[in-house]
């Protein structure tokens, strides 16, 4: 009986066998499926939980003048950095926080220096960027190096980093061309996204903003492990970070120092250009800032400080200053007067001090007259009736197509942003700005350079250089070469082919010579800019702006040397000046001797 | 009993057992340091040298379940389940509470586990009533009285409160009863008993049982509570892939996804799936396939009704708890915190397996002996 029942259960216990084993069989199954078939997935997920991407920036290109002195710079920054992972507390977050507290109080009476973060620094960088060092102190100095060295116990956790730091050696020559860098906006790259970034920097003005592509390099990165808190725990893999391209510009920084000098802190701008290709051999605005103050960030103070200056020192006036030519723009008039063939060099105009247009008088700045003029001498003294009937003659067009030719009302594309287009008026603008015809007494107006006609210096140092080497409309640039952080020497851009005009050589000559008369001529405007042992043509200019009774005057004088071979083309504007002769002459006197001297001492900037 | 009959006995041992199980404690204790090894906190470093311990006793208790005939044990099993039902009572009142339940006892210093043995000491029971003379052949009362004895340690278990432990003794009495040979209608309709007594268990459970049982229906739930633990395990488990991390090199482990309070314990195969791959977990079924086996080998073997249900029941408490362990670690079932059998870092559970394993020797070394 029971030995009956004992073999009834045998089959029994042979189906529970068989459930068992397909059990197993099963698990074997959801085993092979999560782990070989879809192992990829959780892996993926595996890693997008515990490995973090931080962006390293690359180090910043130097820029180089043309004569290959270093002007911009990075030199070494030292911090001090936390590690949290080794300084972490287990518990609530609040007692490593307490924890790293305490220990930037004591290292902040060990150094002497007060703490640059604050706890609620430091919460912000636990919630936020748990897995990179905690940045204690940035850019120490000497002193705190020092008192670091001279610490006798090594803290775990804490260390010294070391990072590029933006320096500028000449400070503010050449601030507004060369720009400044602040903090990047960090940037999310769709191809390569990063959890974190490394504080960058990035161009903000100037060349460094301009060519900030360059100049940046190319971003490393860093595969960081992080444990289920967020530490960091090991570094997986990295990417050393590409520096940026080297910049060599057009500016010799000889002739930028000389110019920065003779402008002091006059508000107004100095261009000088190579009229035979275009290169910007000083660009000066003034008055101006210490890019330095920058480094690492500027003080809220010192950026309102900047700001809220009235005579805005922040703009860079070569490129973005709106000013009126004035009698700077007559030589324009002149060549449109010429080419249109309805006027000559040697025709003359009587100037009784004034000049009647209908019910309207023009007046002559010298209001006794000037007499019978040939064009030669109306340029040389700066005669404005002569410019008021020459212009009447040629006709409005023929003035504005010449100063379309030159470039005016256009940016000339030098590398720099914010640049301004000016404006160069004519009837459709009139008539649709001031419902109005263009009418002679606006051509008036404009034949001395006066009305709503808006120029940038560096605009009338293009002019001016088409004047110097007969005709050539330069590009005007400040990059000459570019190099790559390995390479050795620079790819030199290529010079633009400047549009010619087709100038009449009687119209040339005419010109050039009464702007050499203006300048070499004991009666000439500009005859306080004169020079020993240099022949310099130029202009000079005396534009009103602001309020009619303010008395306000644009101090002008263009120019270019030596005479017979152009190799400076000059630009000086004074905001506010007595005139072009009385304020700007003197001052082109002292850029152009400083020059001549330094040419007799070093060589000068060459091609 | 002498030298001689000692060394015959042990001749007479399930080799392929010994290997398995063998192989299953060392690579438990390897893993056990690999799960533990980054942790700070002092005791749980030292897991793998108690496990060792705990180990050396269970082989002891092992061989000398072995070499004791299975056939006294039966005539102790009253005062064994007794015994076993006064221990879980006392856990109740002087219990020492971890996370909120009363489930250890100390014993001479040592925590134990009352409920382990309760389970022992209930397949023990229950074999001594069906291998009475004329129980087969009355199963009805059999069940009846079945579902009593196993009714009194599931409700103190239950109680504790440590509802996946005592949810193990319903597959372990349901085999019971089946290999009894209880018709399979009356097994359905305890079945159906069961389920339809489900919706009531569910309004007793915690708050967190709850929890835990939503978060595998629903994954998303609350990934960084509940369903935390799931999600790093199954990640841990797929991300293991063919041939693992290596060991020791278990990035969920180390970096603590997987937490280090539950790796070395209920997680245990959650590491080696992921430093071993799909090879090593599948090694390690394959490895509890074969104690599987041997337990219904055991079975098979005994000559009475008595051998033959202890060896199922045994078997049946080593199947649920790897089934369930398993499935929970790959995602398949909810989060119950039972251990994997021979492998998780725990001694009471070490021990009770320790002796049903012995208990299976102690069957089938006596295959070949009359009754």
């Amino acid at each position: 009986m029971v030995i009956r029942s004992i073999e009834r259960t045998a089959v029994r216990l042979h189906i529970l066998l068989f459930v068992l084993i397909a059990a197993h069989l099963f698990l074997a199954f959801m085993l092979w499926r999560i782990q070989v078939a879809h192992g990829h997935l959780y892996a993926q997920d595996e890693l997008r939980q515990s490995v973090r991407r931080v962006q390293l920036p690359g180090m910043r290109g130097r820029i180089y003048d043309r004569q290959g002195r270093i002007v911009v710079d990075n030199r070494p920054g030292y911090g001090i950095a936390m590690y949290l992972e080794e300084i972490r507390r287990p518990g609530p977050w609040a007692r490593t926080i307490d924890h790293v507290e305490q220990i930037i109080q004591d290292l902040s009476e060990e150094l002497d220096t007060p703490p640059q973060v604050s706890r609620e620094d430091i919460q912000a960088h636990v919630r936020r960027r748990l897995p990179l060092p905690l940045m204690a102190w940035r850019d120490v100095d000497e002193r705190i190096m020092a008192r670091w060295a001279e610490q006798s116990s090594l803290r775990p956790g804490v260390d010294l980093t070391v990072d590029a730091v933006r320096v500028y050696p000449y400070g503010a020559v050449g601030a507004h061309l060369l720009g400044y860098v602040g903090r990047a906006e960090a940037v999310q790259d769709p191809g390569e996204p990063f959890h974190y970034y490394l504080p960058d920097v990035e161009g903000k003005s100037g060349i460094e903003a301009f060519l900030d592509s360059y100049l940046r390099g190319r971003p490393g990165g860093e595969l960081l492990r992080v444990d289920a808190v967020g530490y960091r725990h090991h570094l997986l893999g990295r990417r050393d970070p590409e520096p940026g391209d080297d910049i060599q510009l057009t500016i010799d920084l000889e002739i930028q120092r000389i110019a920065t000098e003779v402008l002091g802190n006059r508000p107004g701008s100095i261009v000088v250009l190579d009229p035979r290709n275009g290169d910007v051999l000083a660009m000066v605005s003034a008055p101006g800032y210490d890019p330095n103050l920058f480094v690492p960030s500027i003080s809220a103070y010192e950026w309102r400080k900047l700001v809220d200056d009235p005579r805005r020192p922040m703009i860079n006036r070569a490129v973005a200053g709106r000013y009126v030519p004035g009698s700077i723009f007559k030589p324009v008039v002149a060549l449109a007067a010429l080419q249109s063939g309805r006027a000559s060099p040697d025709m003359v105009f009587h100037c009784p001090g004034h000049f009647d247009l209908g019910n309207t008088r023009f007046h002559c700045w010298l209001r006794r007259g000037h007499g019978d003029l040939n064009m030669r001498q109306a340029l040389e003294r700066s005669c404005n009736v002569y410019f008021y009937r020459l212009a009447l003659q040629s006709g409005y067009d023929h003035i504005y197509g010449m100063g379309m030719a030159l470039g005016l009302g256009r940016e000339t594309g030098v590398e720099l942003n914010h640049e301004v287009r000016g404006l160069l008026p004519n009837d459709a603008w009139k008539r649709r700005v001031h419902q109005d015809a263009w009418r002679d007494g606006d051509t008036c107006n404009l034949a001395i350079g006066q009305g709503p006609i808006v120029v940038t210096p560096i605009q009338m140092a293009v002019m001016v250089s088409a004047i110097a080497n007969g005709g050539q409309v330069v590009h005007p640039r400040l990059v000459k070469g570019i190099k790559a952080h390995e390479e050795e020497h620079f790819h030199m851009r290529e010079v633009q082919t400047p549009r010619t005009l087709a100038w009449p050589e009687n119209a040339i000559e005419a010109v050039r010579g009464g702007m050499f008369d203006a300048i070499m001529s004991p009666s000439g405007t500009g005859r306080r800019a004169r020079v020993s042992g240099v022949e310099m043509a130029g202009k000079t200019g005396t534009a009103e702006y602001g309020p009619p009774d303010a008395g306000l005057k644009y101090a002008w004088i263009i120019g270019f040397a030596p005479y017979r071979d152009p190799r400076y083309a000059f630009v000086i504007v004074v905001d506010s000046g007595v005139s072009g002769g009385e304020t700007a002459a003197p001052m082109l006197r002292d850029l152009m001797s400083g020059i001549r001297d330094y040419e007799a001492g070093a060589g000068g900037p060459g091609t | 009993m002498n030298l001689a009959a000692v060394k015959e006995r042990l001749g007479r041992m399930d080799w392929l057992l010994n290997v398995a199980a063998g192989i299953l404690i060392v690579l438990g204790i390897l893993f056990i340091y690999s799960a533990s090894f980054q942790s700070d906190e002092l005791p749980v470093t030292g897991f793998y040298r108690r496990q060792i311990v705990w180990a050396v006793i269970g082989i002891g208790l092992y061989l000398g379940m072995t070499l004791w005939d299975y056939r006294r044990v039966a005539e102790l099993a009253g005062w064994i389940y007794a015994l076993a039902m006064v221990l879980l009572v006392l856990v109740k009142f002087v219990g020492h509470e971890v996370y909120g339940a009363n489930r250890w006892l100390f014993v001479f210093g040592i925590q134990i586990q009352p409920s382990e043995f309760a389970k022992l000491a209930l397949i023990i029971a229950v074999a001594r009533y069906w291998g009475r003379p004329g129980s087969l052949q009355r199963d009805g009362r059999g069940t009846i009285i079945t579902l009593l004895m196993a009714g009194l340690p599931f409700a103190l278990i239950a109680l504790q409160p440590d509802l996946g432990t005592a949810a193990v003794l319903a597959p372990i009495v349901l085999c019971m009863l089946f290999v009894a040979g209880v018709p399979l209608r009356r097994l359905a309709i305890l079945g159906l008993i069961g389920t339809l007594l489900l919706p009531v268990g569910w309004l007793n459970l915690n708050a967190y049982q709850r929890d835990r049982i939503m978060v595998f229906v629903d994954p998303g739930r609350d990934p960084l509570g509940a369903g935390w633990n799931k999600m790093q395990s199954q990640i841990a488990v797929g991300s293991g892939g063919l041939t693992g991390k290596g060991y020791l090199e278990g990035t969920q482990n180390i970096l603590g996804f997987l937490p280090r309070t539950v790796a070395p314990t209920d997680f245990i195969y959650s590491v080696i799936a992921e430093e071993a791959g799909f090879a090593g977990s599948v090694l390690v079924l394959s490895m509890f396939g074969i104690v599987m086996v041997s337990g219904v080998r055991a079975s098979l073997a005994a000559k009475d009704v008595f051998g033959r249900l202890l060896a199922v029941g045994v078997t049946a408490m080593l199947f649920t708890h790897i089934f369930v362990n398993i499935a929970m670690t790959i995602g398949l079932m909810p989060i119950t915190g039972l251990p994997l059998p021979l492998m998780s870092y725990g001694g009471s559970f070490m021990l009770s397996c320790m002796i049903g394993l012995g208990l299976l020797q102690s069957i089938y070394t006596r295959r070949y002996q009359r009754l």
